[in-house]
């Protein structure tokens, strides 16, 4: 979000919010708004009363975390179950820096999206900034043309962060 | 020795003069107090060491459970605490807990202080292997209370147990000038960086500080005056935090707002939270628990390792690397290789218990801010009850495995703000589309910032207001429970909606062009900006120039949350019975589409749309009668 990491941040209880501007090539503004959820399963109860409004849903493992990769199904019907297949649905592997300490391999990865139908996955790893402004770049090339109406409608993105170790928090 | 090296240059921030420590010492610390002056001038709490809490255990009042409880935590201590060996050398050198019942001392009285230093140079780094040494040896102990780590250390190194100790007494003019030079404040947290999070800079703080500690020195004679008018020891309040308190009166109350000194903070809490009665109906349960859960790995125990280290990396009991920051390579302190701190320890133990012990709650997010800012004020066993009692009896289900409760008490805060604060209503009542929600929608899809007020409730405002305003909201909250997070709830709500920010943001009134986002960002901000709790606190209760909102009372949340409760019950079965009913998709369709509108038929009233009246009429005829009086 602000291009830094910050090695001492706390758990999120509930929910976080931030919102961003993106400036694309061709003139375009897009603005951003990522909402954080708590990690634990029981906070999902809380989650569809927003869940139903935002355009992307971008659902992250840890790529270091099998364990995380197989729980993204049951996030991915939850979006699924609130938004139907309006939503796009992307996503992200964390922690690439952590190569050697890899339980999840790229093709695993391109096979699930595939199964889901999500628009791409990206691997990143928010510690060494990698990947991060090309996946905010990616959703928003994926988004409608909203030429038209303008302002109005801003995409809500909804950033699930599934299975956070710790040190793994990250500001985009 | 080298091991104290470091520490005492990197911890100078909060340095405590060393004299000090000696002037208050007993003869039978010496030892004990070469120990901690190795460390030069340590972290805070290092006074702490020299003001050992232990002997409040005895006091006649709650004389077996605290007995009892010493007596276990000497065991648990040895085998779990690295700082224990200390901690029990100290009881025994003031010859407080000696006398009453020798078991608990052990046979370390002499091994104790010798080994303090000597076994400093043999310290070895594995933790496991030195839990068990423990159970051989006292020296060992020793070793391993050195070992523990470098600020924790020093902080508990005469009361693991009893952290009352961790607080700094800014009444003394050097250690207040400390905590104003440091980058920390007196509970060890980071204070707010010149970089200005939320707007409050390292400046404003120190400003603010300044102020608000003349206000808590005076706060803190009015108390001092209260426990000698009840009896309750004049020189006991001055050397060491009473353990007990005066009963529930509408003038300890009035004091209680206005903030509990912050070295009493701990005895206090646990003593109007009921925390005694609780703990002498389960003497020795903690300890039992503690050691049946130990290397108990499962679901809940993953949870927490995770958030261990999320919990206050901010606070310098939590977080061992930020004392060594500013003196190594940022590098060295990214690796995965850091020590724990003893906090970190404790709260681990206590929230692996509290999982065990309350298995339909297990272990939920923001249990560990509960439990971390509880350690900060009491040793581990109370933070253990104090969990126990706000989960039961305070806010009942809201960390329950489907967090029912979350949903039930935002009902409450949804219609207390229709109630009570229309014109907020009138903005946040509604969908991210704009749409004014009906109130069987407020019940079963709360409106969108109860995203926001949600974590109010489960953290108890940890992390959301800062840290002292959250504090003074804490006293209220253990003296006169749940409805305090209602009123504060509400109190910040209002100020949002008082704020020249919120109103340009949100264009009040103008309805639909709202832009909910930007207010629901507001809303989450806001908060951490009120580092003044007297702005806070008087806003909620007074009358005349607050809001008023201490006349919302217990008796109206309660019933209100069995409203909501029983609604949200009717709602959902009728929902499943609407999905399980055999009929046309149509017709379900149909159903599903009228909505539950109408459902609601209980009368519902808040005391105010009955009473409203009357108060009003009490509160003009009572200044009527002072303006006659004059």
């Amino acid at each position: 979000m602000y291009d830094t990491f910050d090695e001492q941040y706390a758990a999120t209880i509930g929910i976080d919010f931030l919102s961003k501007t993106m400036y694309l090539e061709d003139n375009k503004t897009i603005r951003l708004q990522l909402w954080d959820t708590a990690g634990q399963e029981r906070f999902r109860s809380l989650i569809p009363s927003y869940i139903r409004d935002s355009h992307v849903a971008v659902i992250c493992y840890d790529i270091t975390s099998k364990k995380s990769f197989d729980n993204l199904t049951n996030w991915i019907n939850d979006v699924k179950l609130e938004r139907g297949d309006e939503v796009i649905i992307v996503i992200v592997g964390n922690k690439s820096d952590l190569g050697n300490k890899r339980q999840v391999t790229q093709e695993e990865c391109d096979e699930l999206v595939k199964k889901v139908g999500a628009k791409f996955a990206l691997e990143t790893s928010t510690k060494a900034n990698h990947n991060v402004k090309l996946l905010f770049k990616k959703i928003a090339s994926c988004l409608p043309d909203f030429n038209e109406v303008e302002e109005r409608n801003e995409p809500e993105t909804i950033d699930v962060n599934i299975e956070q170790s710790e040190n793994t928090s990250s500001c985009c | 020795m080298s091991l104290y090296e470091a520490p005492a240059t990197t911890t100078g921030h909060l340095a405590l003069p060393t004299d000090k420590t000696h002037s208050r010492s007993g003869s039978s610390y010496s030892g004990n107090y070469s120990f901690i002056n190795m460390y030069d001038c340590p972290s805070p709490g290092s006074s702490h060491a020299v003001d050992p809490t232990v002997e409040s255990e005895l006091e006649e009042l709650h004389l077996t459970e605290e007995l009892n409880s010493a007596k276990r935590l000497g065991e648990v201590a040895e085998v779990d605490e690295g700082d224990e060996g200390d901690g029990q050398g100290q009881g025994q050198g003031q010859g407080q807990e000696a006398d009453e019942d020798s078991s608990v001392k052990e046979s370390d009285t002499s091994d104790s202080k010798d080994g303090t230093i000597v076994g400093s140079d043999t310290s070895g780094t594995n933790a496991g292997s030195q839990v068990s040494a423990t159970m051989v040896g006292s020296s060992s102990v020793l070793s391993l209370a050195r070992n523990s780590n470098i600020s924790v250390s020093t902080r508990t190194s005469s009361i693991p147990f009893d952290p009352t100790s961790s607080i700094l007494d800014i009444s003394d003019q050097a250690v207040h000038d400390q905590v104003l030079k440091s980058n920390f404040d007196r509970y060890g947290f980071k204070k707010p960086s010149s970089e200005g999070s939320n707007g409050v800079s390292g400046e404003r703080y120190n400003t603010w500080f300044k102020d608000y500690s003349r206000y808590l020195e005076r706060n803190k004679k009015k108390w001092q005056a209260l426990m000698k008018n009840n009896g309750l020891g004049e020189a006991e309040s001055r050397t060491k935090p009473p353990n007990r308190f005066p009963p529930k009166s509408d003038k300890v109350k009035k004091l209680i707002r206005k903030g509990i000194p912050a070295e009493w903070r701990g005895n206090a809490w646990f003593f109007y939270a009921g925390g005694h009665e609780k703990l002498n109906k389960h003497t020795g349960v903690y300890e039992q628990i503690v050691r049946d859960t130990e290397g108990v790995h499962n679901k809940d125990t993953e949870v927490i390792e995770r958030d261990l280290n999320r919990t206050f990396p901010d606070n310098i009991y939590f977080n061992k690397s930020l004392e060594t920051k500013h003196l190594k390579d940022s590098q060295l302190n990214s690796s995965a290789g850091k020590e724990e701190t003893q906090s970190i320890k404790s709260l681990r133990r206590v929230l692996v218990a509290f999982a065990h012990y309350q298995p339909h709650i297990g272990y939920c997010q923001s249990l560990n801010f509960l439990a971390g800012l509880l350690l900060l004020f009491m040793r581990e066993e109370r933070c253990f009850w104090m969990l126990v009692i706000l989960t039961e009896r305070i806010i009942p289900k809201v960390h329950s495995a489907n967090l029912e409760g979350v949903h039930i008490d935002q009902g409450v805060l949804m219609l207390c703000i229709k109630e009570y604060i229309p014109q907020l209503w009138g903005i946040l009542g509604k969908n991210f589309e704009g749409e004014t929600l009906s109130e069987d929608k407020i019940l079963t899809r709360l409106p969108p910032v109860t995203l926001v007020t949600s974590s109010w409730f489960m953290s108890v405002f940890v992390g959301n207001l800062p840290i002292e305003t959250t504090l003074r909201v804490w006293d209220i909250l253990w003296y006169e429970g749940s409805k305090s997070i209602f009123r504060i709830s509400l109190t910040i709500c209002k100020m949002c909606l008082e704020d020249t920010a919120f109103n340009s943001r949100g264009n009040v009134g103008s309805g639909a062009e709202i832009d909910q986002i930007e207010l629901f960002q507001f809303m989450q901000n806001y908060p951490k900006t009120i580092i003044d709790p007297n702005i806070l606190i008087d806003n909620c209760f007074k009358k005349i120039g607050g809001y008023g909102f201490g006349s919302l009372s217990q008796d109206e949340i309660n019933k209100c949350r069995e409203f909501v409760g029983k609604q949200r019950a009717r709602l959902t079965s009728k929902k499943q019975s609407v999905m399980k009913a055999e009929m046309s998709d149509e017709e379900r369709r149909a159903l599903q589409s009228s909505g539950f509108d109408g459902e609601i038929h209980d009368v519902y009233g808040f005391h105010r749309s009955i009473m409203s009246g009357v108060a009003w009429n009490k509160n003009i005829s009572n200044r009527m009668k002072k303006k006659w009086k004059k």
